[in-house]
């Protein structure tokens, strides 16, 4: 039932095309740690090409992106500066996990400075896995993320209760 | 005038043998690297004479790096020294106990020396005594223990052994 107190995000036309539009054209923030990063940066170019499914490389800043690849190492030294860039993106926003090493620490499981997931720094919305992954899988990845925000409800999303990360 | 001619590793030993005499506690050719095992007394002027000797003037100091031998053999200081005149290739190394482990610091002589030091200290809890600033280079400043030393506990191995194969242990069953 339609009133004119229902928000304009939750008229189901119009929410089709909110989030039409924003699947589209998600600007990602290159946060490349170690050599996924070769892989996240293979992807933007010419064979594979993730402008063609509306990805768009690379912004320039934090401030104008819409995803963020963490696409690498995360040492125990670096959380500060990649909760930062996180902080500085603008809502609505969207992190991959990109590779074993984000994911969960990958080969360095025992080490004794790499942080084991990125998921303790930043909610996560969709993990690729592999070591490295293979450009096809980010791209499954960023179908997997651009079918998640079909159906999402931009309410929520702006609500801050999805920001929360999971350890906290 | 500096001369192309670089020495071999049984000219650097008879010349470091001539100099330092009963100091110089071992030798080896490794890949046609000479490595000359010094007492810890005399590790700087070994290192001294190497770079201002005319014949030696290995004047790059490539690495200096720590080995754990375990509480048997204890520490290894090891620095690898080059000259970029004549084009060969000198290791020093010197042994420490395994309790407190000290060793000169050559970062006066060598500016190369003075991260690398600092970065054994970390790594291996080495003292290197004269440095001018001791303080952690690579590790967190809240971090704990001496990650490379080999009775460092990986908290992640506490919890979850190794699940792969241990060197060594496989040719066992085989």
């Amino acid at each position: 039932m339609i009133t004119e107190k229902t928000p304009l995000p939750s008229i189901q036309p119009v929410k089709f095309l909110l989030n039409w539009g924003r699947r589209y054209s998600l600007w990602v923030m290159n946060f490349g740690l170690a050599c996924c990063a070769i892989v996240l940066i293979a992807t933007s170019t010419s064979k594979h090409d993730f402008i063609r499914i509306g990805v768009i490389p690379f912004a320039h800043g934090p401030r104008q992106a819409d995803l963020l690849v963490v696409a690498g190492t995360l040492t125990d030294k670096m959380p500060p500066a990649l909760k930062r860039v996180y902080d500085q993106i603008p809502d609505p926003k969207y992190v991959i996990s990109f590779g074993s090493c984000s994911n969960c620490g990958g080969p360095y499981w025992d080490s004794y400075s790499v942080t084991k997931g990125v998921d303790q720094i930043v909610p996560i919305d969709v993990y690729v896995p592999g070591c490295p992954p293979r450009p096809e899988a980010l791209l499954h990845g960023i179908v997997k993320l651009q079918e998640k925000i079909k159906d999402e409800d931009i309410q929520e999303k702006f609500s801050g209760k999805l920001t929360v990360p999971v350890s906290s | 005038m500096a001369s192309s001619r670089s020495l071999s590793p049984p000219d650097v030993e008879s010349r470091l043998r001539a100099q330092f005499g009963d100091d110089i506690t071992g030798f080896a050719d490794q890949v046609g690297h000479a490595v000359a095992t010094v007492t810890p007394g005399v590790y700087r002027d070994v290192c001294r004479f190497l770079r201002d000797e005319p014949d030696f003037s290995c004047d790059y100091c490539d690495f200096t790096s720590g080995v754990d031998w375990g509480p048997d053999r204890g520490f290894e200081v090891v620095t690898h020294l080059y000259s970029t005149t004549h084009h060969h290739n000198v290791r020093v190394k010197i042994a420490l106990p395994h309790d407190e482990p000290v060793a000169p610091s050559i970062a006066d002589l060598f500016p190369t020396s003075d991260w690398h030091e600092r970065e054994t200290a970390e790594m291996f809890g080495i003292r290197f005594e004269g440095h001018p600033q001791l303080v952690k280079l690579l590790l967190s400043e809240p971090f704990e223990g001496n990650p490379l030393r080999k009775d460092f506990a990986l908290m992640t191995r506490e919890a979850k052994p190794w699940p792969g194969a241990v060197e060594g242990e496989e040719e066992e069953e085989e």
